[in-house]
């Protein structure tokens, strides 16, 4: 942290950031364009003379676009409440109590963590057809379980494990029971562990493809990921389309980073850098 | 005292308990199960293997569809005809009679029996559960051969003339045909099969190069990174953001930004790959074998190692300054303090954000799939891609997960190896209780 920035430093800087969000600045550009200038001559120009809001409004008159935003909205936030929920009592007995096989617990959320998805989706698959879940959000809220509730477990044990611990002490030795002590002492505390994973699983779940693609297949209940990928018909594809969806399930996600970008950097690196 | 150390370990399990129940049920359960799967030849798309069966069963719907109408369409004959054919049908028709008493002779079957004729004789369609009646292996086979004999008996009287209803006779016979419902287990015949296939071995290297290439590619750029932004500069916030976002955004809503870069007609990317000279012509970069590879991973390195640059950078941070200022006081080159102090420093770091890259890159599937669909000519087809294709798309179940299994043992084996390098680091719980 010493060494001091010089001005080939930003110049590389800007550089790194311009290619990074070059994809998204095309896209943008793209989505403002009219249908004609995106094809043949002017495709490579940057800047449009005649922008236009024409494939926004196409998008949501002629795909049913805010129905797969609000599919993503409500399964990604179930899948968040009720894994972040669940994943917190146990985060609290392995990082906090002293039992036998914690260690094995650990490993085994570790484990399925990185079971790849195609390992389970036949089983799956005819598990939600046999209870008639297709095309339900609970088809989707189920299996999206298998990668929520580790990821939760995990990210939630080394918040667990940074609250200090004679807090806990102190309040065993007034006569806490272990319960009044999570939920008076702990789970305060833990609050900003807990939005930070929430944060993380959300955006997993928001992201999810697989399984969506598999299970939901009618147009109304699709979510956000699948919906755009579908956007591409047998012979044409629609990129004036696919790019305004593409801004508009953007942006609010640069409002996210933005503003809980500290919080996700703590998240994503809280369960590789040993402090 | 003892007493309350009791008490925390009680705690602690049913703490622990439901969401172990959870992951053992929707997470380790159907790993179990595809492996269960795999050893079946079971599809979706054909009745008779739509489920598991051990061993022989019959489909009484199918049966009393044909038997009881074949019977009597026999009797007809047997009063227009005279001679040898009128003995020859008398036979046949003993033959089935003997076979459906064989049927009925046991209690379970016979119950079954009649109840699926009862609810045939409403007009009705019997459940899964009811039509289907198990047969001993005795019994099944000879009402296949039976049938197998009665139907060409039937033919060859039809040839002759011998029959006034012939296609009726003939078509009823045939009914019979598929209602002897086999058992569908299969052994390892899928794993062979498989791995006698090239087009396995094609996904196998295709996974591998792909995840060999991309996090190699993506650890030294992400490496880089992290070393150049590891100090104090106006503007973090920006580029944190910008290292987060193409980490956020759907994979699949990348893969077609990216198709749309890359496309042979208006991409923009494509376009200037041509006029650097990296492509021939735009259309390459999808359409020949080597340009889309080189497209996939292009785009999974622009997606991840922001990631990988944030982990290692993460790392970079809890290393002392006072390292680097003892070195340079000791007259270490800079080249020097990387190699001797920085790096080993890193090393779980590097190792855990590989650990997760790799794991990630090997099972990749929404990339590919968006963007390439794993052509051309099955070019970019990973094990995933291929593993889905067959469960999906030839809706053969059973070979599909025995592909499935062979991605889970790859990844099994990475993360083996990895874990082993790693020792016991990523899961002691060094800032955990020591009372």
């Amino acid at each position: 942290m010493t060494k001091k920035a010089g001005p080939l430093f930003y110049v590389f800087l800007a550089l790194f950031v311009f290619f990074v969000m070059f994809p998204f600045l095309w896209v943008l550009l793209s989505s403002i364009k009219p249908l004609s200038e995106l094809f043949g001559d002017k495709a490579f120009d940057w800047l449009t003379s005649h922008p236009t809001l024409k494939s926004y409004v196409s998008v949501f008159v002629n795909y049913p676009f805010l129905r797969y935003l609000w599919n993503s909205t409500v399964v990604a936030t179930i899948t968040t409440v009720y894994t972040v929920f669940v994943a917190a009592f146990a985060a609290y007995a392995i990082a906090r109590l002293e039992f036998k096989g914690k260690t094995v617990i650990l490993g085994l959320v570790l484990a399925v963590s990185m079971f790849p998805q195609i390992a389970t989706i036949s089983p799956i698959y005819m598990f939600v057809k046999k209870f008639g879940l297709t095309n339900s959000y609970l088809g989707l809220i189920i299996p999206y379980t298998t990668f929520a509730l580790p990821l939760s477990i995990w990210l939630l044990v080394t918040f667990f494990r940074k609250i200090p611990f004679d807090l806990e002490e102190a309040a065993k030795m007034d006569g806490a029971t272990p319960m009044q002590t999570y939920f008076k002492i702990i789970l305060p505390l833990a609050v900003p562990g807990v939005f930070t994973t929430s944060i993380l699983v959300f955006i997993a779940a928001w992201n999810e493809f697989l399984f969506a693609l598999t299970i939901n297949t009618a147009e109304t209940y699709k979510t956000v990921p699948v919906g755009i990928a579908m956007f591409q018909g047998q012979y044409t594809i629609p990129w004036g389309e696919i790019s305004a969806a593409t801004v508009v399930v953007t942006i609010p996600l640069v409002i996210m980073v933005l503003l809980f970008q500290r919080r996700i950097v703590s998240g994503l690196t809280s369960g590789s850098v040993k402090e | 005292m003892r007493n309350e150390k009791r008490m925390e370990r009680l705690l602690g399990y049913s703490l622990v308990a439901p969401a172990m129940l959870l992951i053992l049920a929707i997470a380790i359960w159907p790993v179990i199960q595809s492996f269960y799967y795999s050893l079946f030849d079971y599809r979706l798309n054909d009745p008779t293997k739509s489920s598991i069966h051990w061993s022989y069963s019959l489909d009484l719907e199918g049966y009393l569809q044909n038997y009881p109408f074949l019977k009597s369409a026999l009797k007809q004959e047997m009063a227009a005809a005279d001679g040898q054919t009128k003995q020859t049908l008398a036979q046949i028709e003993q033959k089935l009679a003997k076979l459906d008493a064989a049927i009925r002779s046991n209690d379970q079957v016979a119950r079954q029996y009649d109840k699926v004729n009862e609810v045939l004789d409403n007009f009705e369609t019997p459940s899964d559960e009811l039509k289907i009646a198990e047969l001993d292996k005795q019994t099944a086979e000879r009402l296949t051969d039976t049938v197998h004999d009665v139907v060409r008996a039937l033919k060859e009287m039809k040839k002759a003339g011998e029959l006034q209803q012939a296609d009726k006779v003939v078509g009823l016979a045939e009914g019979l045909e598929g209602v002897v419902i086999e058992p569908n287990f299969v052994g390892l015949k899928h794993y062979k099969d498989s791995f006698s296939d090239m087009r396995l071995w094609k996904a196998l290297w295709n996974t591998t190069f792909f995840t060999v290439v991309s996090v190699a590619i993506e650890l030294v750029l992400g490496l880089g990174i992290a070393l150049l932004i590891n100090k104090a500069f106006f503007g973090r916030g920006v580029v944190r953001a910008t290292i987060l976002i193409p980490w956020a955004i759907p994979t699949a809503v990348s893969a077609l930004m990216w198709k749309f870069l890359y496309d042979g007609q208006n991409g923009i990317v494509a376009h200037y790959f041509e006029t650097i000279g990296l492509v021939d012509r735009m259309g390459d970069l999808l359409t020949t074998e080597a340009g889309a590879m080189f497209a996939v991973i292009f785009a999974d390195v622009w997606k991840t190692t922001p990631y990988m640059a944030l982990l290692l950078l993460a790392g970079l941070q809890t290393i002392p300054s006072s390292l680097y200022e003892a070195a340079s006081i000791d007259g270490a080159t800079k080249w020097q303090q990387f190699t001797q102090i920085t790096l080993p420093m890193l090393k779980s770091s590097i190792l855990v954000a590989l650990l997760f890259r790799t794991l990630d890159a090997f099972r990749v599937f929404d990339l590919i799939y968006v963007l390439t669909g794993g052509g051309p000519a099955n070019s970019t087809e990973t094990i995933s891609i291929l593993a889905y294709k067959v469960m999906f798309s030839q809706t053969n179940f059973g070979a599909g997960s025995a592909l499935a299994v062979v991605v889970f043992l790859c990844v099994a084996i990475i993360s083996m190896i990895y874990i082993k390098w790693l020792g016991k680091d990523l899961l002691s719980d060094s800032a955990s209780v020591k009372r």
